[in-house]
């Protein structure tokens, strides 16, 4: 196991930490409120894209597509406007569900998210465009000793973050506040009863699930230091849905499980040698996979692997 | 006791496709007294509770209640101002246990912003300490402590009323608009909730309007009591007086099944 | 601003009848089972992957379509069969997820036996140009063969007993249950005949565009604008939203610069969700 291996290592340990932080945000929508926003995709991509506008000047290397807007503030203020950002857009976008609900909820989300992909890839003076949004920097290279690497600190970052949020997610499911998303996930009428405003707890966790994805997509951006529209696609958002699922919606701790198994799945490809029969066909093989996972834990453990398989068949069978 | 009406619906008209389900209906429920509402099935009550708690919409009428026009009032506004109702088909938040239903029940609680979590967790915990005792009375009184961890989706259908009673009891209301709130619930049971509904108007002055399909109870616990069918009020009088109403009477053999 | 160019009408209506037939096909299926079915953009594309097979296999074209037709009903009534069937008691956004899983699953599969790059049909010929519009025979075909195959499913629907039961359906699945009608086998004629007419839109959609993996997933959006926009359930209104799409979707060329006409769908869908009074299922709140 040499260093080349570590680095592997601290890849995908640090993609996992990161789409574990987007599976929290989702976790807020999905588990505890019972959202259904296919938008996360666009709230990871306004949080990496408004971090590294922030963060990095235009320069004239571009050779199509010329960006002109670029600051240099410093990393800081990227994260945390990318956070602020992507949580007003969360607000936004879950204005909509003021009239929708369930599958109709999705469309219109998946509809917001593609447009937003859209603005992206043709804004060539604000994002690149379709070119790679390039030299983002990263926090305090150069700076670090050298004998471990560049990613491995940041993996630490990571996982600060990671348990931040998760504490913070955590804390705030359990509270009072969870209690009426929780509530309104099993029936909205009920909280409205009881002289709640439903909407305005249901705007507050598309705002926190999406800025939460906006405070990863900025540690995305400078981690992976070059960003590219087709990292924002739909199948991202399935991606981290199926995370959650598969993990136990509900669960924060399931939401992060999920993730990592998934990432890892998707990953794994990097330690295959490639002159392995239909290797170059295991990247498809590997989201068949991810795909077959999903209808048999929905078929067999609906709850996911961690989740509570109590609460996911209290009701079911009529007394 | 109060003698102004707490809830007052005036030329009240709502409109399905083609069905009038409500029909120019004036009605109002006497501050501090028991209202018991009876009528054949598809008379129009439950309709007539949705509009009162600003569920439905009216087409037509106005709706005041404590002498505040709410007509367009959305149903969380009138909830917070104390009008609180319970569904017919049990809302029992199955995924949630019994303890978190009843806690839901507790208006204003700090812990619902999550500004207050991070500034005041004391507040809020304080808040949920003294919510918790209520809730342990209430849930002890209606015999549902020993439940308070189950996940309310496993009650049966009895419990699963008292729960929504006792939720809507925890906040705290002036006005509560019970749905068939004994369907499915033991005799025993039953009495005892009847007694306690009685000593809270007594003791708090607190005003019910019931829906309830079984004639004896609602005679024999209502100050008042309202006939519908067909949308429209038949008569509203003290229960001596509803008894002798024919018109009822036949709405009730002619009509729908009880 | 850009001018009115005629050109952009025609092509809205080849556009158009490759949604409109997409969308009856969607509509049916949408009616009857009464959940969201990502995996339907899957048949689609296996239609046309089906038919590009056969084509390098050098059979004629016009038995590959039919080829390719055929594939898409069997692997519709095939993951009805095996997946969707297991799930017939659950929630529809249960359903929905199901149906991510098993457009996964066909979409990579796709990736495995063809690979990830794009084909072409190349189905070319002399373009002659009619008033002023320039018409590709690959036009025409897609035009033609959508109106032939709209006629022919209407045929089926008002003229025949299944197409008669699936029309009731479609519109309300109790009460033709309580008419004695077995939706059961009705479930598979819908699934088989949605597949079909899928993958021969799959085919069409490869004829005028090109044929790659994600092509069914991309197309989903303007075919559930047209869905939407016509009613669910309805296939005249899955018709006419389908042309009302095509058609303002290339028109909107002359408002919008054209790398945002996607955005015209994705706007028609959004506002056509936000604007319904109820769904079936997906119920607006009050």
């Amino acid at each position: 196991m040499g260093l080349v291996s570590l680095q592997l290592l601290v890849l995908v340990a640090n993609i996992a930490g990161i789409y574990s932080i987007l599976a929290i945000g989702m976790n807020m929508h999905w588990g505890d409120t019972g959202l259904l926003n296919f938008a996360h995709a666009g709230f990871f991509a306004i949080g990496a894209y408004t971090s590294a506008i922030l963060t990095t000047p235009a320069s004239d290397s571009g050779l199509l597509a010329n960006r002109i807007i670029g600051f240099d503030f410093p990393i800081a203020v990227g994260m945390i406007t990318a956070t602020v950002l992507a949580g007003v857009a969360g607000v936004l976008i879950g204005a909509t569900s003021v009239r929708l609900d369930g599958d109709y909820l999705a469309i219109v989300t998946l509809a917001g998210a593609e447009i937003l992909r859209l603005g992206i890839s043709n804004e060539g003076w604000l994002t690149s465009g379709q070119q790679t949004l390039k030299n983002i920097p990263r926090p305090l290279e150069g700076a670090l000793p050298s004998m471990l690497p560049y990613g491995f600190y940041y993996f630490l970052l990571v996982l600060a973050v990671l348990i931040a949020c998760y504490l913070t997610f955590r804390y705030l499911a359990k509270s009072p506040f969870g209690r009426v998303l929780h509530a309104i996930r099993e029936d909205e009428d009920v909280p409205k009863a009881l002289g709640r405003n439903t909407m305005q707890f249901k705007l507050k966790s598309f705002g926190l699930g999406a800025a939460v994805a906006g405070l990863a997509g900025s540690l995305w951006a400078h981690f992976i230091f070059a960003l590219q529209p087709t990292m924002f696609t739909p199948d991202l958002t399935f991606s981290v849905w199926a995370a959650v699922i598969i993990g136990g919606a509900g669960s924060y701790l399931g939401a992060i499980t999920g993730m990592t198994v998934i990432t890892l799945i998707r990953q794994v490809t990097r330690f295959i040698p490639s002159d392995v029969p239909l290797g170059s066909k295991l990247p498809y093989i590997r989201l068949i996979i991810i795909g077959a996972l999903l209808v048999l834990i929905l078929y067999y453990r609906p709850e996911g692997l961690l989740g509570n398989k109590e609460r996911a068949l209290a009701g079911m069978e009529e007394n | 006791m109060s003698q102004s009406p707490i809830l007052e619906a005036e030329d009240v008209t709502k409109t399905f496709g083609g069905l009038v389900a409500v029909d120019d209906v004036s009605v109002s429920v006497e501050s501090g007294e028991i209202t018991g509402l009876i009528g054949p099935n598809g008379a129009g009550k439950s309709t007539l509770f949705n509009l009162m708690s600003g569920f439905y919409q009216v087409d037509d009428g106005v709706i005041q209640f404590d002498g505040t026009d709410v007509t367009t009032l959305r149903p969380e506004k009138r909830a917070k101002r104390g009008l609180i109702r319970t569904f017919q088909l049990t809302r029992e938040l199955s995924g949630m246990t019994v303890m978190d239903n009843m806690l839901l029940g507790a208006q204003d609680n700090p812990g619902e912003s999550v500004v207050s979590l991070l500034t005041d967790p004391r507040g809020v915990s304080d808040f949920e300490q003294t919510h918790q005792q209520r809730a342990e009375e209430l849930l002890r009184y209606i015999e549902l402590w020993d439940l308070r961890d189950e996940y309310a989706g496993n009650l049966s259908g009895g419990q699963r009323k008292l729960l929504e009673l006792g939720r809507s009891l925890m906040s705290d209301p002036d006005l509560l608009l019970l749905d068939e709130p004994m369907a499915g619930v033991n005799p025993d049971l039953t009495d005892h909730l009847l007694d306690r509904i009685i000593s809270l108007r007594d003791d708090q002055e607190m005003t019910f309007l019931i829906v309830e399909h079984d004639i004896q109870t609602i005679m024999s616990i209502s100050d008042t009591v309202i006939g519908m069918h067909n949308g429209q009020i038949l008569t509203v009088g003290n229960p001596d007086e509803v008894r002798q109403d024919e018109e009822l009477l036949e709405a009730y053999l002619g009509g729908g099944v009880i | 601003m850009v001018a009115f160019d005629p050109q952009l009408l025609w092509n809205g209506v080849v556009v158009g009848s490759l949604i409109a037939l997409a969308a009856l096909g969607l509509t049916l299926l949408f009616g009857l089972l009464n959940f969201i079915n990502i995996a339907y953009g899957e048949y689609l594309a296996w239609g046309a992957y089906i038919a590009l097979g056969a084509k390098w296999a050098d059979v004629p074209f016009i038995l590959a379509i039919v080829l390719g037709a055929i594939g898409a009903g069997l692997i519709a009534v095939i993951t009805d069969r095996i997946v969707f069937k297991q799930f017939s008691d659950r929630d529809p956004v249960v359903l929905l997820v199901v149906s991510i899983g098993v457009a996964f699953m066909l979409r990579n599969l796709i990736r495995v036996v063809y690979g990830g790059s794009t084909h072409f049909y190349n189905v070319g010929g002399e373009a002659p140009v009619v008033f002023g519009i320039r018409v590709l025979p690959a036009q025409v075909i897609i035009v033609t063969l959508s109106i032939v195959i709209l006629a022919i499913v209407f045929l089926i629907l008002n003229e025949t007993r299944i197409g008669i039961a699936m029309r009731a359906a479609s519109d309300d699945t109790d009460l033709a249950r309580i008419r004695g009608i077995d939706t059961k086998r009705l479930v598979i004629y819908v699934s088989l005949i949605g597949g079909v007419i899928a993958g021969i839109a799959g085919v069409m959609l490869g004829i005028d565009s090109n044929i790659n993996p994600t092509m069914g997933f991309l197309f989903l959006i303007p075919i559930f604008a047209a869905v939407i926009l016509g009613g669910i359930g309805d296939p005249v209104g899955a018709v006419v939203g389908g042309y009302a799409l095509g058609i303002g979707q290339n028109l909107s060329i002359i408002f919008i610069p054209s790398e945002y006409t996607p955005a015209f769908a994705l706007l028609i869908l959004i506002i056509g969700l936000l604007t319904r009074p109820s769904g079936l299922f997906g119920e607006a709140t009050r």
